[in-house]
């Protein structure tokens, strides 16, 4: 089996996204570098949709809300992670970006050069998170390394 | 940071409406402007292509040869851009969009049995937010315009103010307390449900509190207001905004249409928008679908929703005393909230502006109070009798054929008011009072003379009742300050952000936004009468 150096995680901490940890865990290699993709979708630019009638100190409130709140998720998400890593003995790396997220998983891949990425699957119907996936058929055409798409839990 | 973009675009976007401006001027566009039936409009495309094609050039150039540095300067001058492109679409649509749709829908009736665009009110102000949702959906707003596209809700803010120039005292307290009757029955019925749902479901308190005020209040901007105040978690946020956006989009298109289809005047639908819809931007939206070519019906819907804005901050509290009593009963910690602190920050102090614009009108300031009210009464000989631009006298009062019609008729009317104001008309070949003109509407209204006689009566009110030019030409601003506003917000409505209705506040969302639509249509059919 594929045993990486140079592990590409893309995830946010769904259950989906969970199982993807556990299996870039499963391929890396003892002394591999898990480098940790999240991506905020660029979506967020527009939640404050056509508000129109709110004061200027009331947007600036809401915006630092989210960016707090997101901010909390991802600090979260990578306690838990980074914990998991250095557990088995392995390097992580942490890099948040805004923006679609195939692209930016893309541009990633594309200056750190892994030798595998790793993300869940599209989330089922009717399960709870975000609209906003990686398109899988881009980034399987346009990937120079072996892409591993983990099947959801549920 | 300087915000200036180097662009050539908004250059390019003066030259264009400065051209057009000269094309529509020389006359060049003639054969254009008689085939969209556009001729009422060649006084604003000469004045706004020339105005804001002119300021559009200055700033264009110096956005390219001057070198912007940081400061108040760069930042509003970078907004220049994104206003521009606003107005460019907003003229597309006004002068050729709208007439080629109203075409479209008129050569379509017959296939279809029906005139779409008039059925789906596919006039200028819907057709410049859906412009505005596939410029940011399809195209996406160019960087060089994004400052200028958030200035939008400026116009909207600016359109308020200035429609409260048009409000005289008695219709002011009428639909005052009959929004707060109504927005007080409905915000907080549907406040109250959202929560008393969501407890029952066991939904998180955060989620319940910021739907309970998007659903309750104003929408999108109520969420915005709540969100920080009940601690919203990111997807509670997202799945509540997709739903607001999602369901205000649907109502902007579909309350016209059920308007039109009840036979709602516009006090009725102003009323019924301004209660109904979820959110505020669209309530402009759908009072400018249902009477594009007024802004009776907007004066309505926009008292509903500054008393909507008004209840905001008086929810908010509300929810944030609801939020920290629900966390600290279940012994979650909490941040406490200064009520007073809450109150005075969502203000909305534009509506002071509104106040002001009202008041200084009332005094007569900028004309006589009684022109602002829509058409005013005037039979003096001046108003009756005009000279045309070819120096022939005009006289609109009563012919003699048009006084022997109403002389074989009068006897058909048996009340003695109306008889006595139909005997003033025919004496005098004019309405004689304001109470005649009144009177004679009622006769009018109650079909009681033969056509021809109605058709007289029609005249004789017509030529009493007169806009002045000023006034009109002070709503026309007004509606191009919501068509700037409506089309630059558009622009700020992603597929993105509405994709993400869903989850619990979906469901909720969905079946309280109905009920609060249904539930106003039955208020409004049943009590609101037409006439403040």
């Amino acid at each position: 089996m594929l045993k990486a150096d140079r592990v590409l995680l893309a995830s946010h901490g769904t259950p989906g996204a969970r199982a993807a940890e556990c299996a870039a865990l499963a391929l890396a290699a003892p002394a591999a570098t898990i480098f940790h993709l999240v991506v905020v979708p660029d979506l967020w630019k527009g939640m404050m949709g056509d508000d129109w009638l709110n004061n200027a100190s009331t947007r600036a409130a809401y915006g630092r809300h989210v960016e707090s709140q997101l901010a909390r998720e991802i600090e979260e998400h990578r306690a838990a992670l980074e914990r998991e890593v250095h557990a088995s003995g392995r390097r992580y790396e942490l890099k948040v970006v805004l923006g679609e997220p195939s692209a930016a998983l893309l541009e990633y891949a594309a200056t750190l050069q892994p030798d595998c990425v790793v993300i869940g699957a599209p989330r089922p119907k009717g399960a709870p998170g975000l609209r906003s996936r990686m398109r899988v058929e881009k980034l399987a055409g346009a990937l120079g390394a072996p892409l591993l798409v983990v099947p959801h839990p549920g | 940071m300087v915000y200036t973009r180097r662009t050539v675009w908004p250059l390019v976007i003066g030259i264009i409406m400065v051209a057009y401006a000269y094309l529509v001027q020389g006359g060049n566009m003639a054969a254009l402007i008689k085939f969209l039936n556009t001729g009422r409009y060649v006084g604003e495309m000469v004045t706004l292509g020339y105005a804001f094609g002119g300021v559009a050039i200055l700033v264009g150039l110096w956005q390219l040869l001057a070198a912007p540095r940081e400061g108040h300067a760069d930042y509003y001058l970078s907004t220049v851009a994104g206003v521009m492109f606003i107005m460019l679409v907003a003229f597309i649509v006004k002068w050729g969009l709208d007439p080629l749709m109203g075409m479209w829908g008129r050569a379509a009736q017959p296939s279809l049995g029906f005139n779409f665009a008039s059925v789906l009110n596919l006039n200028y102000v819907v057709m410049g937010i859906v412009a505005g949702i596939i410029v940011v959906n399809v195209f996406r707003v160019p960087h060089w315009a994004e400052n200028g596209v958030r200035l939008s809700r400026l116009g909207l803010k600016t359109g308020v103010i200035l429609l409260g120039a048009l409000y005289s005292f008695a219709e002011l307290a009428q639909l005052g307390k009959l929004s707060v009757l109504m927005i007080g029955v409905f915000v907080l019925g549907s406040v109250w449900l959202v929560l008393l749902i969501g407890a029952r479901r066991h939904l998180p308190n955060s989620m319940t509190g910021v739907l309970s005020s998007g659903v309750g209040v104003c929408g999108v901007s109520a969420a915005v207001a709540a969100a920080p105040v009940v601690q919203a978690k990111s997807l509670e946020i997202a799945y509540t905004i997709g739903t607001i956006l999602l369901f205000g989009v649907v109502c902007m298109f579909l309350f016209p249409i059920v308007g039109k289809a009840f036979g709602m005047g516009y006090i009725q639908f102003g009323a019924w928008a301004g209660t109904g819809i979820l959110n505020s931007a669209q309530v402009a939206g759908a009072a400018l679908a249902f009477q594009p070519g007024g802004i009776e019906t907007l004066k309505v819907a926009e008292i509903f929703n500054i008393t909507r804005v008004l209840f905001l901050p008086i929810i908010v509290v509300w929810l944030a005393i609801w939020y920290v009593r629900r966390e600290q009963a279940a012994q979650r910690s909490v941040q406490q909230v200064n009520a007073m602190e809450v109150v005075i920050s969502k203000f909305p102090i534009f509506v002071l502006g509104f106040i002001l614009m009202f008041l200084l009108s009332s005094t007569g300031i900028f004309a006589p109070a009684r022109h602002y009210q829509g058409a005013y009464f005037d039979n003096s000989e001046k108003a009756l009798v005009r000279t045309d631009r070819a120096g022939k006298q005009i006289d609109n009062r009563l012919k003699a054929d048009e006084v022997a019609t109403l002389q074989k008729e009068v006897d058909k009317v048996t009340r003695a008011d109306q008889k006595a104001a139909l005997t003033r008309l025919i004496e005098n070949k004019k309405i004689m009072s304001e109470a005649d003109d009144a009177t004679v509407r009622g006769v009018i209204n109650a079909k009681a003379l033969s056509k021809e006689g109605t058709a007289v009566l029609t005249k004789a009110h017509r030529v009493v009742r007169h806009t002045a030019p000023k006034i009109s030409k002070f709503r026309t601003l007004i509606a191009w300050f919501f068509t700037f506003g409506l089309v630059g917000l558009g622009m700020q409505i992603t597929m993105s952000s509405i994709r993400q209705a869903g989850g619990a506040p979906l469901v909720l969302g969905s079946i309280v936004g109905v009920i609060k639509a249904v539930g106003s249509l039955i208020v409004v059919l049943l009590l609101v009468a037409e006439t403040i």
